[in-house]
């Protein structure tokens, strides 16, 4: 066994170090260059670290607190597999782009975040490196500077605010029902059942993680965000970072406790989402805005699974929703990926790029053999044989469809250029990260004990997970043959109530100020003055 | 304060209070005798050497975990004036020394008297009242009773009012009398306060009042005059008409100044009358009004900053804003179901000295600005941050610690108020500082994006902004930021000479 | 009715008319003379606790006696800032003024 403090310290301290050299101008100036070997030391301490005892950093008083459990490691193996394989990709995308230090700056604090967030035992560590991870992110979104870009780093920033704001909340709240003064998370979750404000901690963790997971209405931010981002920054953030949520519930929700109203009011918000991002996907036209939309429907799905699992106080739900998570990292990942090399791609050469692509797409939808249709079978039992399972089904239907729609968009953004080719140093981080997404969930599932799960091999399954499959293509055909035009939906759907609330506020906002401008003048100060002398002294008399 | 026995004497190391109240007037004599030319020189030497005191009682008083007391001539109490400094006072004083220290530093390049042959007045009244100011305050901080601080409030001010109107442009000579006469008139509440107080209990002494205060109509008419007539100093809204235009109308070294520290001078008082004078007497009726004050300026404050088109205006209601934030810790520490008032107490000193860093470092930065571009329009404000990212950079900080994000001493300060107003189940309290913080991210994330965006026309910088400006702004913006990990183990010191001390949720 | 309360209630008007003077008055000049009888109202307070705290045959407490002359210095040196403000502003702007009205249509108008 191989001691975990170095190497989790080390995980953490060397993107750190990384972000903290950038101070430095020569180092800011290559640094773009050098983002893939940030999350190697993560990578390398999932591999090697296997056990979870904590990692305590600080005096005994106040300190943070990492450890690596079995859903943090799976991710973060992952995650830091992701962030790689985009570092990578993203070097020579910033080649002659403006803002490549900046770019670098925000990677990294982003990346921090997430490899923080990922390992932290304890609230505030995970607050600290939550709050990391959405600035950073925000600097991603913003990273081309167009208004588009703004408006999405606006949402974003402010959801995300809004929602560590809910957090925070919940976490003074948790602090308060710890028995003696720590702040570790697994205390906390342990401590929440019997809390008396237990459904106020759950209802401001669903409110608040879910508005990072992007679940209905809270999602938003995720098309215009992922839209506006470069094409690595939206792998990572699409793969990795909204990742973080899905594991503030597993860690925060008390899992082994059966809470069936929380668990049936996440449950039927996650399927809400989950059909409704593949709904409103169908009706964009940008392969990244349909891909957001399919993260839409995903992150429900995986919420959806936390849910089931809150309903029956099955804590096994967990570990198939970190599962089905992992996947998703990988795919997601590398079809945010695949957008940029098809870009640089002419028709010549499009086949062979765009078949693994079809591929690690469809096999979102459970595609028979890929890491789709193995995540399925694994929340297969979370999921029970009742309602949840049809709209699994519905839903698999409609990815597929979703995901050939983004194929198909997907072509007719090739470069104009028949002959044209994508710069290797694009093309094989992203056929990694497309190798890794077919391979890993496989490595993965082969890890489980045996016989806890059935043979996906069995000729049953198959047929199952190749069912929807079939359907969702069958339609797909019929939609494109037959259906001249779909009705367009803004980017963003509801937001546009948004913005119109948002064009009220300012005559909110005057109002105020005009109050607060009588307020300053002089007389009325001197009344106000007075005013309050007799209103004090009232209120002090009063006891 | 201490428990105070009748023997009550000066203690050793007590003399040190005296000195770090005699050097900046030694200073300020010293630049009159020798002529406006050298005040810079003076100050230079004067300001990090009352640093230096300031760290050495902080440190003497973290050790031996004792207040320290100064009995000035050896008159005692009640006819004599004592000078105390408990953990409360050598907190603040540190802190203040240090933002203090820095401002001087920046405004070396403003106000630099020593180039000129001759003498000027705008340099020299900067360094005379900077050095005044500092001597005020620590006067605030150590003052053992109502008369002493009465006379150290009306230094303060008087220091304060000549840098709003160092430039002599008429609108800022207009401010600056609009905030004498305000002062004034909250000064003048104070001092029938103090008559009454004294006509009550034939003492001014805080620790003799203390033990003598009881509830009848003279004294809580007194503490109401003293009350609001803080307030009035402090620009609690809605009396907070005098601080918008001072603020913003000052140089960029003077509005850090009055912002960060002279601000805290009187709200420092309102907490020493409140917790040391008269413990015990706050009724929940009075403190849940001076929490809707404070709530109201969170709102009011923070909107009609978003609303402002000018970047120190902006700033300076931000100050209005985050004034409010330090009284809601009256409704919350005064709970007379949960008398653990530390934590509030620690919270609330926690903000004053985080938004003191992070306010002076965003002053400064947007003195920087205006220096660079000539203006402080915040919607042609494009480009700058590349032609001056550290001082953006400083500016952001700054934002981040008023936001309260991790690690920032906002931020714990915010978790110790969110804590105390669950504890004490006021939980209304709780929406407005979520809500003050999420406003405030809207006017920091503004400007910044602004700041980030391109120009608008192609930027042409007026003046060259000396490095070791934008460091100093950059190193305040990091220390509020950092003042987060002072939970690992100063903020004990916090507790030094208050009855109950124990910090719950760090242990 | 004794000394005490004919003083207080002197010291009382000349507070109430200073605050109301303070609070109404636009101008400036009259401004500060409406705070000094405020605090002159004041000072008088001081007078009388000093009276009435008397014992063992004094004249009168010279503690609130201190205080007064010293409050007296400080409200001198207040007077004398304003009026060299209120000079500047006119020598300035030709009238002297810090109706809120001016600089808020100034702020407005930037």
């Amino acid at each position: 066994m191989i001691e975990a403090y170095p190497l989790l310290a080390f995980a953490l301290l060397f993107p750190l170090g990384m972000l903290l050299a950038c101070l430095w101008p020569m180092a800011l100036l290559r640094m773009p260059s050098y983002l893939a070997f940030a999350p190697i030391p993560a990578f390398v301490a999932v591999l090697l670290v296997s056990d979870d005892s904590p990692l305590v950093v600080g005096p005994a008083r106040l300190h943070l607190t990492f450890a690596l459990d079995l859903p943090g490691a799976l991710l973060l193996g992952v995650a830091a597999l992701l962030w790689i394989m985009a570092g990578a990709y993203a070097s020579p995308y910033l080649q002659g782009r403006p803002n490549r230090g900046r770019f670098a700056v925000c990677w990294l604090t982003a990346l921090t975040g997430c490899i923080g967030v990922f390992i932290a035992a304890d609230m505030v560590g995970f607050y600290l490196f939550l709050a990391m991870l959405t600035l950073g992110a925000c600097g991603l979104i913003i990273q081309h500077e167009t208004a588009d870009a703004w408006r999405a780093g606006a949402l974003y920033i402010g959801l995300g605010l809004l929602a560590e704001t809910l957090l925070l909340i919940a976490f003074v709240l948790l602090a308060m029902d710890i028995p003696g003064d720590g702040l570790l998370i697994g205390d906390a979750a342990a401590a929440l059942p019997t809390s008396p404000h237990r459904d106020l901690i759950i209802g401001l963790l669903i409110a608040g993680f879910g508005m990072k997971a992007g679940l209905v209405p809270f999602h938003v931010w995720v098309p215009r965000a992922y839209a506006a981002a470069p094409a690595p920054a939206a792998a990572v953030l699409s793969g990795a970072a909204v990742k973080a949520s899905i594991l503030g519930m597993i860690r925060f929700l008390p899992l082994d406790t059966a809470l069936p109203y929380a668990g049936t009011l996440l449950a039927a918000a996650g399927l809400f989402a989950a059909l409704y991002g593949v709904v409103i996907g169908m009706t964009q036209r940008r392969p990244k805005v349909v891909l957001a939309y399919s993260s839409v429907s995903q992150m429900g799905f995986i919420v959806a699974v936390i849910g089931m699992g809150m309903i029956a106080g099955d804590g096994r739900a967990a570990l198939a929703a970190i599962f089905y998570s992992a996947n998703h990292v990988l795919v997601k990942g590398a079809l945010f990926l695949s957008v940029g090399v098809i870009a640089a791609t002419g028709r010549r050469y499009l086949l062979p790029i765009l078949l693994p692509v079809a591929i690690i797409a469809v096999g979102l939808g459970g595609l028979p053999l890929t890491g789709g249709a193995l995540a399925k079978i694994v929340v297969d039992g979370p999921l029970g044989d009742g309602a949840a399972n049809t709209v699994a089904t519905l839903s698999a239907v409609g990815t597929t469809l979703l995901m050939l729609q983004f194929v198909r968009g997907l072509v007719t953004t090739a470069s104009t250029d028949y002959e044209a080719t994508a710069a290797p140093s694009l093309f094989w981080p992203w056929l990694s990260t497309a190798a890794a997404s077919l391979i890993v969930p496989w490595a993965l599932f082969l890890a489980v004990p045996e016989g806890m799960l059935p043979n996906p091999l069995a000729p049953e399954l198959l047929w199952k997970a190749l069912f929807p499959v079939l359907l969702g293509a069958i339609l797909a055909v019929v939609l494109w043959r037959w259906v001249r035009r779909l009705p367009h939906i803004p980017e963003g759907d509801i937001v546009v109530v948004l913005d119109s609330c948002v064009k009220i506020a300012p005559a909110w906002g005057r109002t105020i100020e005009q109050a607060e401008g009588t307020l300053r003048q002089w007389h009325v100060a001197g009344i106000s003055l007075l005013a309050l002398t007799l209103a004090l002294g009232v209120a002090l008399l009063a006891q | 304060m201490p428990a105070a026995t009748a023997l009550e004497a000066t203690t050793a190391d007590g003399a040190l209070l005296v000195r770090a109240i005699i050097l900046p007037v030694v200073g300020i004599l010293l630049s009159f005798v020798l002529g406006g030319r050298y005040a810079e020189r003076i100050a230079a030497f004067l300001l990090p050497a009352g640093l230096c005191v300031a760290c050495i009682v902080f440190l003497k008083i973290w050790q031996s975990e004792t207040s320290l007391s100064y009995i000035v001539g050896n008159w005692k109490p009640p006819l004599g004036i004592t000078l105390r400094a408990d953990g409360l006072s050598v907190a603040m004083m540190v802190a203040m020394a240090i933002v203090i220290c820095l401002i001087g530093v920046f405004a070396h390049a403003n106000f630099d008297s020593r180039v000129a042959s001759v003498e000027t007045r705008a340099p020299m009244v900067f360094w005379v009242m900077l050095m005044a100011i500092s001597g005020a305050m620590n006067m605030i901080f150590f003052g053992g009773d109502l008369f002493t601080l009465y006379v150290a409030l009306e230094l303060l001010t008087f220091a304060a009012v000549p840098l709003v109107c160092l430039d002599g442009r008429a609108e800022t000579l207009q401010a600056a009398l609009r905030y004498l006469l305000f002062a004034l008139l909250g000064s003048i509440l104070y001092l029938v306060g103090t008559a009454l107080l004294y006509g009550s209990y034939g003492t001014l002494d805080i620790v003799l009042m203390s033990q003598r205060v009881q509830i009848e109509p003279a004294t809580l008419a007194a503490a109401t005059l003293m009350t609001v007539g803080l307030f009035a100093k402090t620009a609690l809204f809605p009396l907070h008409l005098w601080l918008p235009p001072a603020h913003a109308g000052a140089p960029a070294a003077a509005s850090a100044v009055l912002s960060a520290v002279v601000v805290k001078g009187s709200f420092f008082l309102v907490v020493r009358l409140w917790f040391d004078a008269m413990p015990g007497l706050l009724s929940v009726a009075a403190s849940q009004f001076i929490g809707v004050l404070g709530a109201s300026a969170i709102i009011c404050g923070n909107i009609v900053a978003l609303r402002q088109k000018r970047l120190k205006l902006l700033i300076a209601y931000s100050t209005v804003a985050q004034i409010g934030y330090l009284f809601l810790m009256f409704p919350l520490a005064a709970d007379p179901l949960h008398l653990q008032y530390g934590d509030v107490l620690t919270g609330g000193m926690l903000q004053a000295i985080s938004h003191a860093t992070a306010k002076a470092a965003m002053f400064m930065a947007a003195g920087l600005v205006y220096a660079a571009l000539g203006h402080d329009q915040i919607s042609e404000l494009g480009g700058i941050a590349r032609a001056l990212p550290m001082t953006m950079f400083a500016f952001g900080l700054g934002g981040l610690c008023l936001i309260g994000l991790p690690p920032t001493g906002g931020f714990l300060a915010k978790w110790l108020l969110l804590e105390a107003t669950i504890a004490t189940e006021q939980w209304w309290w709780a929406i407005v500082i979520v809500a003050g913080g999420l406003l405030t991210s809207a006017y920091v994330f503004i400007v910044l994006s602004r700041a980030m965006g391109p120009p608008s026309a192609p930027l042409i910088l007026r003046a060259a902004v000396p490095k070791y400006q934008e460091v100093a702004a950059l190193g305040l913006a990091l220390l509020s930021v950092l003042l987060g990990l002072v939970a690992l183990g100063p903020i004990d010191v916090l507790q030094v000479g208050r009855p109950e001390a124990p910090m719950a949720w760090l242990r | 009715m004794n000394a005490a309360t004919l003083f207080g209630l002197c010291g009382a008007a000349l507070v109430g008319i200073g605050l109301y003077g303070l609070i109404t008055n636009p101008e400036p000049l009259r401004k500060i003379l409406a705070f000094n009888l405020l605090g002159s109202g004041v000072f008088l307070l001081f007078g009388i606790i000093a009276r009435r705290a008397a014992a063992a045959g004094l004249g009168g407490d010279p503690v609130p006696q201190a205080m007064v002359i010293t409050a007296i210095v400080v409200a001198f040196a207040a007077t004398a800032m304003a009026i060299a403000l209120v000079q500047r502003l006119g020598d300035e702007t030709g009238q002297a003024s810090i109706s809120s009205d001016s600089s808020e249509t100034g702020e407005e108008k930037s």
